[in-house]
């Protein structure tokens, strides 16, 4: 009854064991907000600190964040690193073969608005959010393992936030 | 042969094709003429005493005048390199090919013929390289260039 106890839910002792009701809703939320699968999309350093992360000091496992090789399987996009102008196609065709509810954190500066190629530069896009709708922004160059988890824990927040007929709408 | 001893023997056979320059660099760096360019690169590659046979970085510089191609060769025999560069008009750039002097210079001529807008004469095979493919908004390397959302850098008082 662990898991119970963090829904709302009413429930009736019977004979033999009890009758739990609860939302959907919540029950979905709940589900998903604890275990995001992460679609590997590491174009540049910013990656090297995810690896980090999903190493054993920083341990992501136990936020339910396991990362994926296929966008299918993926219920968050997390590009890290730098997209020029050549990969932003790419990334959307990912993101498009991503099932629903998807969602997006853009890590470090450079997915944020370009970073240190803002200036000067024919190549890099400004920004991922041209291309995707992105949920969690996270600055840096390259942010911190904890600065990651903080934009994933505040994306959990979010899912468990949403109404269901958000991500209908979406 | 030592770098000076290079630059003499240059200076004496190849004096009419190439003009030495003092450019404080490490390797000794030569002007050759845009239409001596593959003269210049084969007798370079097939002379017995230089066997100048490895391309090792081929680049362009927009000078706003001028482009400047430098040419940074090498010899895995004799050990030897040098670099020449050629000057031409900013107008209606052209160099020709030296694919069969130097096989690796392929790579090189697209990249500067994408990026700069320097036409490559006897190239086959210049089609789009390291830019998106459908790219529209003309050659980003050079000095000139822009576009909607190229954002230059301000000036740092």
């Amino acid at each position: 009854m662990g898991l119970i106890k963090k829904l709302p839910y009413y429930s009736e002792k019977i004979p033999g064991g009890a009758i739990v009701l609860t939302s959907l809703e919540a029950t979905l939320q709940f589900a998903q907000a604890k275990s995001l699968w992460y679609l590997l999309f590491g174009t540049a350093c910013c990656a090297i600190e995810l690896m980090c992360t999903g190493a054993s000091r920083y341990d992501f496992d136990r936020l339910g964040m396991i990362f994926r090789a296929s966008p299918r399987q993926s219920d968050l996009i997390l590009a890290a690193g730098t997209i020029t102008k050549k990969m932003a196609p790419r990334l959307r065709r990912l993101y498009d073969q991503m099932a629903e509810p998807r969602y997006v954190i853009a890590m470090g500066g450079c997915t944020v608005k370009g970073g240190p190629f803002y200036y000067d530069s024919y190549a890099v896009e400004k920004g991922i959010d041209h291309i995707v709708p992105v949920d969690i922004y996270i600055p840096g160059c390259p942010p911190r393992p904890e600065s990651l988890m903080e934009g994933c824990l505040h994306l959990s927040e979010k899912i468990r936030r949403q109404k269901l007929s958000d991500w209908q709408e979406k | 042969m030592t770098r000076d001893q290079l630059k003499d023997y240059i200076g004496s056979k190849y004096a009419s094709l190439m003009t030495p320059l003092d450019t404080g660099r490490f390797d000794p760096m030569f002007e050759v003429k845009a239409d001596r360019l593959f003269e210049v690169s084969r007798a370079l590659r097939d002379d017995e005493n230089l066997k100048l046979d490895f391309l090792c970085n081929m680049h362009a510089t927009d000078t706003r005048e001028n482009f400047e191609i430098v040419y940074s060769i090498a010899s895995i025999t004799t050990k030897l390199r040098l670099d020449f560069k050629i000057v031409m008009p900013y107008q209606n750039a052209e160099i020709d090919s030296v694919q069969e002097v130097w096989p690796a210079a392929n790579w090189y001529e697209r990249e500067m013929w994408e990026l700069f807008g320097i036409n490559v004469k006897n190239h086959g095979n210049l089609k789009r390289f390291l830019l998106p493919d459908d790219w529209n908004q003309g050659h980003p390397m050079r000095k000139d260039w822009d576009a909607p959302d190229f954002v230059r850098m301000p000036e740092i008082q």
